[in-house]
């Protein structure tokens, strides 16, 4: 892989300028053969200084201010900390509301088990921002979170309270649907086609639109005007189809998820600005109930039509491995599990990327991100460093 | 790629037409320019390997390239044996048996060699495959080594006694110690109508099938036939180590993750290992809830066990269906980079017995290789070409599936 390099930036002078207030805070210069802002060329070598668990400069020639310590990471590679827009990690207690389809004001943030298993899991392979969110199975299924994968307090691990409204367009949300339950159970309810999710959507934008009163309806309207990110489950072609008309009616900026099919109306995602977060990649067989086709090079598709693409549901390194192996370019799969998914869910002034004042949030691998055999050899988030990929751990997990 | 197919060689074929497909399973291949990973020995820069009647004739930097042979430039790329994949049971048609004891068995009836599980073996470099029944039978059948390439089972074959699948996983209400018993009760019956047998020099039942069933299990215990010994969890370990010594067994290891833990156990009885394809995953201490990573390759380098990997069982995760990816996570992890690739050949090749055969290009094996396109293991790396038994079964250049999901531009 090829990348430009930068020569030393002023950014080292604004540092040393910053820095005289700093001495009393825990300030930490990385030093690594190469570092990926993602938000510019890659740094080689380069440098990021850590001032309280927030990114204070970052450049190839900065030099460490009277009082930190240094930490170098030789031949290392320090990259932001991965960013999974799509997940359900943490989201305890049932996923999918039964006795209703529309539920907006369901919160993922309100039901979060810190200690799942699965933020520890995600930690490892290099997640440290995670978008919990509500399941499949409702049109209108709620909100979703966006959480660190490690801290010192739930609090402190709170990135995003309700970030996203989640909406299928889909037929998931017909699943369970059948008159299996006698016609008086609370467990009959509609839609139990696909047409029905289609036309329960686009009634119950249109009430919020004429103002009706709907049960948490506020969340639906600061969706549709485009306050909050709506993020459509729309994986076929024809759910994707679907999730263009509607934007198109209800004037939306919505961003497609799961995108199996995305690659038949690329250009058309392209032109409407619809990002898309690809669920997790597979390579070997029909995607999922909804039997979507297979291409291995959906990412690479998607990004060269223009199309904003992040991948999501764990695994984000691996996934980038191979979203660039079957043809994503190198530059976009880092992008895709990093700068791409923190603008989609609106953080990226916080996360996705190493620039002064984001947060601390960083990867330490041993080589090239993009190789299978690159080792993540620590994570750090909010300043803070956590186990590495070997197994032994290096500083405590606190939560 | 091909890119000279010597003249003589044309006007021979073009000649002799008819005889045309005799000739073309005697041709010589020449696979030069490359760098050759021989897997016995040192690497050798822009050597050249020579294939003659379907075995390798010679392996070097300065071979004598035959005037009839058909020369595959390999120059820039990198040339090594076809991977020996250990363990799997992905081109049988169905992969258990539900009957509990059935070791006269043999997989060679239910593969299927059109299943697409061969065309992926071969794009990913696979060329030499253990076929073994699943984990689910008790004593499953019989275990064959074939190639990857072929239309008809009978001339894929490589060896045909590969060994009999033994499970220490009970099925079904079975209890572990109702399993284990059932199973010293077959290899007892087994031991005591060999004795028979031995005294009167005959077969001590008429019943045909409970013949073939005690000349299965004596081959068994007379160890001409391995036992693949699955083991679910480190608990099977012990019992399994004994079961080898008991009734002469000679051993093949087929771990579930969880036996990481009889790793010592393992490497004290000197018995390399077919390790699950779940290489890393997670355990959280019941008591105190603390959660752990645990990676199968590290507690087996550790311990000093040789391993090889599989990918049966895999589930739909990335990567894990690759037997390369498999080493590339090894390596990953701390496992020294040559050592991945020697268990992906002649590791492999050693554990089935077959390392005469297969596993190295080294002259006299099967003319058995894979041309990749740069350092294995990469992620830019492919597969260009494979090579089974002096043949080219695969080109990536004309792999037309691998270029629809790569790049879709048909729709």
């Amino acid at each position: 892989m090829k990348r430009r390099t930068v020569k030393p930036s002023a950014l080292a002078l604004l540092a040393a300028l910053l820095l005289g207030a700093a001495h009393a805070q825990e300030t930490v210069l990385y030093k690594a053969s190469r570092v990926e802002p993602i938000t510019g060329p890659t740094l080689s070598p380069g440098q990021v200084l850590v001032v309280d668990g927030k990114i204070r400069a970052i450049g190839s020639r900065i030099q460490a201010p009277s009082g930190a310590q240094v930490v170098d990471l030789g031949d290392g590679t320090l990259m932001p900390g991965l960013v999974d827009a799509y997940n359900d990690a943490g989201l305890a207690g049932g996923t999918n509301e039964v006795t209703r389809e529309i539920t907006p004001g369901f919160q993922a943030a309100r039901v979060i088990d810190w200690k799942d298993r699965r933020f520890r899991e995600a930690l490892s392979q290099g997640t440290t921002s995670l978008a919990i969110s509500p399941g499949t199975e409702n049109v209108v299924s709620g909100l979703s979170c966006v959480v660190k994968t490690a801290g010192r307090s739930a609090e402190s691990r709170r990135v995003g309270e309700s970030t996203a409204l989640l909406i299928s367009l889909c037929s998931d949300p017909t699943r369970r649907n059948s008159s299996r339950a006698r016609p008086d159970s609370i467990y009959v309810r509609q839609p139990t086609n696909r047409m029905g999710v289609v036309w329960m959507l686009r009634s119950t934008f249109d009430q919020v639109r004429r103002g009706e009163e709907i049960e948490s309806g506020e969340w639906l309207a600061s969706a549709l005007s485009g306050e909050r990110p709506m993020f459509a489950v729309s994986r076929t072609m024809h759910d994707l189809s679907t999730l263009l008309t509607l934007s198109e009616e209800f004037e939306l900026s919505p961003v497609a998820v799961g995108g199996q099919e995305a690659y038949q109306l690329a250009d058309r995602l392209a032109a409407a600005k619809v990002p898309v977060v690809l669920e997790r990649l597979t390579s070997h067989q029909l995607q999922g109930a909804e039997r979507t086709e297979l291409v291995w090079n959906l990412a690479g598709r998607l990004a060269k039509a223009g199309v904003q693409v992040s991948l999501s549901g764990g695994q984000l390194l691996e996934q980038a491995r191979f979203a660039y192996r079957f043809g994503l370019s190198a530059e976009e799969a880092l992008r895709a599990i990093t700068l791409t998914p923190a603008r989609t869910l609106r953080l990226d002034d916080r996360v996705g990327s190493l620039a002064v004042g984001r947060d601390a949030d960083m990867l330490a691998l041993d080589g090239d991100p993009l190789e299978f055999t690159t080792a993540i050899r620590w994570v750090m988030v909010n300043g803070k460093i956590y186990e590495n990929q070997k197994g032994d751990s290096r500083g405590e997990y606190d939560l | 790629m091909v890119n000279t197919i010597c003249k003589a060689g044309l006007c021979l074929s073009g000649l002799l037409g008819l005889l045309a497909p005799t000739l073309v399973a005697q041709e010589s291949i020449a696979v030069q320019g490359g760098r050759i990973l021989t897997m016995a020995g040192p690497a050798i820069e822009d050597g050249t390997v020579l294939i003659r009647n379907g075995k390798i004739a010679a392996v070097g930097a300065d071979v004598k390239i035959p005037i009839d042979a058909r020369v595959i430039d390999a120059t820039g790329k990198v040339v090594m044996p076809g991977f020996v994949e250990a363990h799997s049971a992905a081109a049988m048609s169905r992969s258990n048996e539900t009957n509990p004891v059935v070791p006269y068995l043999s997989v060679l009836d239910t593969i299927d060699p059109m299943r697409s599980y061969f065309e992926d073996a071969r794009r990913n470099g696979v060329t030499t495959v253990a076929v073994v029944p699943a984990n689910r039978t008790m004593i499953g059948g019989q275990s064959a080594v074939i190639k990857t390439a072929g239309t008809f089972i009978d001339a894929m074959i490589l060896r045909r006694d590969a060994g009999i699948k033994v499970s220490l996983e009970p099925q079904g209400n079975s209890s572990r110690m109702g399993h284990l018993a059932a199973l010293r009760h077959q290899l007892d019956e087994a031991k005591k109508a060999l004795t028979e047998t031995e005294k009167t020099k005959e077969g001590a039942e008429d019943d045909a099938s409970e013949k073939a069933l005690q000349v299965a299990l004596q081959r068994l215990i007379k160890g001409e036939i391995p036992a693949i010994l699955y083991c679910d969890g480190a608990m099977d370990v012990g019992p399994a180590l004994k079961l080898v010594k008991d009734y002469g067994l000679k051993p093949i290891l087929v771990l579930g993750r969880d036996c990481y833990k009889a790793a010592d156990q393992i490497a004290e009885a000197g018995l390399p290992v077919i390790l699950d394809a779940n290489l890393v995953f997670w355990e959280t201490d019941p008591r105190t809830g603390e959660d752990r990573k645990i990676v199968v390759t590290e507690a087996f380098r550790k311990a000093g066990v040789p391993f090889t990997f599989q990918v049966d069982g895999s589930n739909t995760n990335l990567g894990t269906s690759y037997l390369w990816y498999q080493a590339a996570t090894a390596v990953k992890y701390g496992l020294p980079r040559d050592e991945a690739l020697a268990a992906l050949t002649i590791g492999s090749a050693r554990i089935l017995g077959v390392d005469r055969f297969v596993g190295s290009l080294e002259p006299g094996k099967e003319g058995d290789l894979v041309i990749l396109t740069g350092e294995p293991l990469e992620v830019q790396t492919w597969v260009d070409t494979t090579i089974v038994r002096g043949e080219v079964v695969y080109e990536r250049a004309n792999d037309r599936q691998l270029q629809r999901l790569l790049d879709d531009s048909g729709q």
